[in-house]
């Protein structure tokens, strides 16, 4: 009689509470650890470990862990920024369609710098970055923007409020930023690979149409100055 | 006295002090010593690389490497041969590069022991999607135009069958339907590789194209080539005198002709296109595959056939008496007896030419057919049962996915090109991932290795 009623009335109370509890929440209980799929780990005998890494097995030896997502891949090549904008250009749950769309693009990058490459002189031969990983990471950093703009309303109305940001705001920022230019600014006749790889490209030399925007949003953080103090966190 | 030139060349300073050498031998012996000298210099690039480029020396040692093909020569040689990516790798890399595998020794091998006086043998090679059947076929053809012969190469078969726009009444046989885009794409790159062979031969008859136009007798071919290029309407009519005109002209002994069709499982199978009624066009309703079709049949002979049997019976050869006596004495074998009869002149008669005969060598594809299942890809599920008793008898030539050497030639092919960039891709565990997620496949590994 008291466990049910205990139970409901934690429900009703849930219920008249809506805000203060959160709607979506882990059906993990607070012991549970997540999945840990490098292989590098197990895989070294028990006389190689160091005294953490003992320490940290014996942890998970006694601690329930939770199920590994299936974006998590113990391949060699599986990389989380990789898959993080794979995820942001799918549509309606095509996940085939967005990840080919992905390997054509990488693989647009390393032709149009080894052909480069391959048409260059000796001496500039070094300077030529063929890695399309390498390319990916440092055009997603140059298009990160370093501060950004929140909307605050103050007697009436509302000011653009320079405000610090978090690094996968960031990181999500230019992301989003690289995927709109790339579907909306272009010929209808293009395809996203050779877009994305020429946007990519232009990102990793510092030029075009995403590091302007990141400009302008740091000059209108830098106009807006004298508002930074609505900030209250 | 020289038991393995392998063990000989380990020791190239031993060679003129110890062993007494024929000159011949020691000829040879000096050239593979300056060759093997080659490769210790770039010593890494011997496990993948052959600096052989002529096809008729790739031999048992040079299996898993690869050899160079000069960007000229495939300009001229496959002005539509090769498969596209293939191609977008030339570009990348600047350079052509072609694995020497098993299957394409064995045709090689079958290629320069065949006697060409009997008629052509047909090779069908076959094999799981994605193994290499088309680059066997552009290795044979790379050895064959390299040795002189006149290449007949039909790049892909099932862009004859399907999504044609143009599809026009043929004026010749009011049945049948001509495609006057496909013929004339393929007459521009039967020109660029062929052009010395088309100012050499000459046509047999007079060739009427319209009330103008005709082509006389004892013209080069190029011009009837040339009169299909010009006038887009007569160019599957063109195609079906140029391959005419070749057949029939091969046991002459001018050249020796090599039938390279890849996806020869389109030319017996169904068709997408439809007439203007709305009912579906059967391939022998195309010229295109009509003509083909009729090259396929190894009945290469030639033409004033019949004069020749009349001479020879009248000779009385001993060998054709030998084929009524066998054949006379059962009943309803008149069919047969004309084969044999057949056979034997065509021996003869093909003795007497320097170069002449040939071969037919076709791939089948799945990849572009029509209405097969992914699964199939044996002779007799993909050319079923009218292409199978078309073809029958005919050579198979299984070529099946990389071999534990062969990938390991790939994998450092890729490594030196600077292809696989990722710096995971250089560890064993990297080559291991690949090797198990591509199954040796060469496609699935070449896709794979695209985006690393």
């Amino acid at each position: 009689m008291a466990a049910p009623s205990a139970a409901g009335l934690a429900r009703r109370l849930r219920a008249w509470l809506p805000r203060l509890t959160p709607v979506r929440w882990s059906r993990y209980g607070p012991s549970y650890l997540e999945p840990d799929v490098s292989k590098e780990l197990y895989q070294k005998p028990l006389e190689e470990l160091s005294e953490e890494e003992k320490e940290k097995l014996k942890l998970r030896a006694v601690h329930p862990i939770k199920a590994a997502p299936p974006s998590v891949s113990t391949s060699v090549f599986s990389d989380p920024m990789i898959s993080k904008f794979t995820n942001m250009m799918m549509k309606n749950g095509n996940k085939v369609l967005a990840r080919s769309l992905m390997s054509q693009t990488l693989e647009a990058i390393k032709r149009k710098q080894l052909e480069k490459y391959h048409k260059a002189p000796e001496g500039e031969k070094e300077t030529i970055e063929c890695n399309p990983y390498v390319i990916f990471h440092q055009a997603l950093k140059n298009c990160q923007p370093i501060i950004g703009l929140s909307s605050i309303t103050r007697g009436g109305k509302t000011y653009q409020v320079p405000v610090p940001l978090n690094d996968s705001r960031k990181r999500f920022l230019a992301m989003k930023w690289l995927i709109t230019e790339c579907r909306e600014n272009k010929h209808r006749r293009t395809l996203m690979p050779e877009k994305l790889s020429q946007e990519l490209l232009q990102a990793f030399n510092n030029e075009g149409p995403i590091i302007k925007k990141k400009h302008v949003l740091h000059k209108m953080a830098e106009a807006n100055r004298a508002y930074a103090h609505f900030r209250w966190w | 006295m020289l038991r393995s030139l392998r063990g000989l060349v380990c020791h190239p300073q031993k060679l003129d002090h110890r062993y007494a050498l024929h000159t011949a031998a020691k000829d040879c012996l000096s050239s593979l010593v300056k060759q093997d000298v080659q490769t210790p210099a770039e010593g890494p690039r011997a496990v993948f690389y052959t600096s052989e480029n002529d096809p008729a020396n790739h031999a048992e040692h040079h299996e898993g490497r690869h050899y160079t093909i000069p960007l000229e020569e495939v300009k001229a040689v496959f002005p539509h041969g090769l498969p596209h990516r293939f191609q977008q790798q030339i570009k990348t890399f600047n350079e052509a590069c072609l694995m020497v595998r098993k299957p394409a020794l064995e045709l090689f091998a079958y290629l320069k022991k065949s006697n060409f006086a009997h008629p052509a043998v047909r090779y069908v090679i076959y094999g799981e999607k994605g193994t290499g059947k088309t680059m066997t076929l552009c290795h044979v053809v790379h050895y064959c135009s390299r040795q002189g012969w006149l290449v007949l190469h039909i790049p892909d078969a099932h862009l004859w069958v399907k999504n044609c726009r143009e599809l026009l009444q043929s004026s010749y046989n009011k049945d049948r339907l001509d495609q006057p885009l496909q013929a004339s794409f393929w007459l521009k790159n039967f020109k660029t590789s062929n052009e010395r062979f088309l100012k050499e031969i000459k046509t047999q008859r007079k060739y009427v194209w319209g009330k103008r136009d005709s082509t006389e007798e004892g013209r080069p071919l190029g011009e009837v080539v040339e009169q299909g290029l010009a006038r887009v309407r007569n160019a599957s009519d063109a195609v079906g005198v140029v391959l005419k005109e070749i057949k029939q002209q091969c046991h002459l002994g001018f050249f020796r002709l090599l039938v390279a069709v890849d996806g020869v499982n389109a030319l017996w199978g169904r068709t997408t296109l439809k007439k203007e009624d709305k009912s579906p066009v059967s391939p022998e309703e195309l010229t295109l595959v009509y003509n083909l079709r009729k090259m396929m049949r190894n009945d290469w002979l030639p033409l004033d056939l019949f004069q020749q049997l009349h001479v020879l019976l009248t000779l009385r050869i001993p060998e054709l008496d030998t084929v009524f006596q066998r054949r006379s004495h059962k009943r309803g074998t008149e069919g047969h007896c004309w084969r044999g009869i057949v056979w034997t002149i065509g021996t003869s008669m093909g003795n007497s030419g320097t170069a002449s005969g040939g071969a037919v060598v076709t791939t089948l594809s799945q990849t572009g057919s029509l209405f097969k299942p992914r699964s199939a890809y044996l002779p007799q599920e993909l050319l079923g049962k009218e292409g199978f008793d078309v073809l029958d008898p005919f050579i198979p030539i299984l070529v099946s996915n990389y071999s534990a050497a062969e990938f390991e030639s790939c994998y450092q092919y890729y490594r030196h090109c600077r292809w696989l960039q990722h710096p995971r891709a250089h560890t064993e565990e990297g080559k291991e991932e690949l090797r198990f997620l591509s199954g040796s496949n060469p496609r699935q590994l070449e896709r794979l290795a695209g985006p690393l």
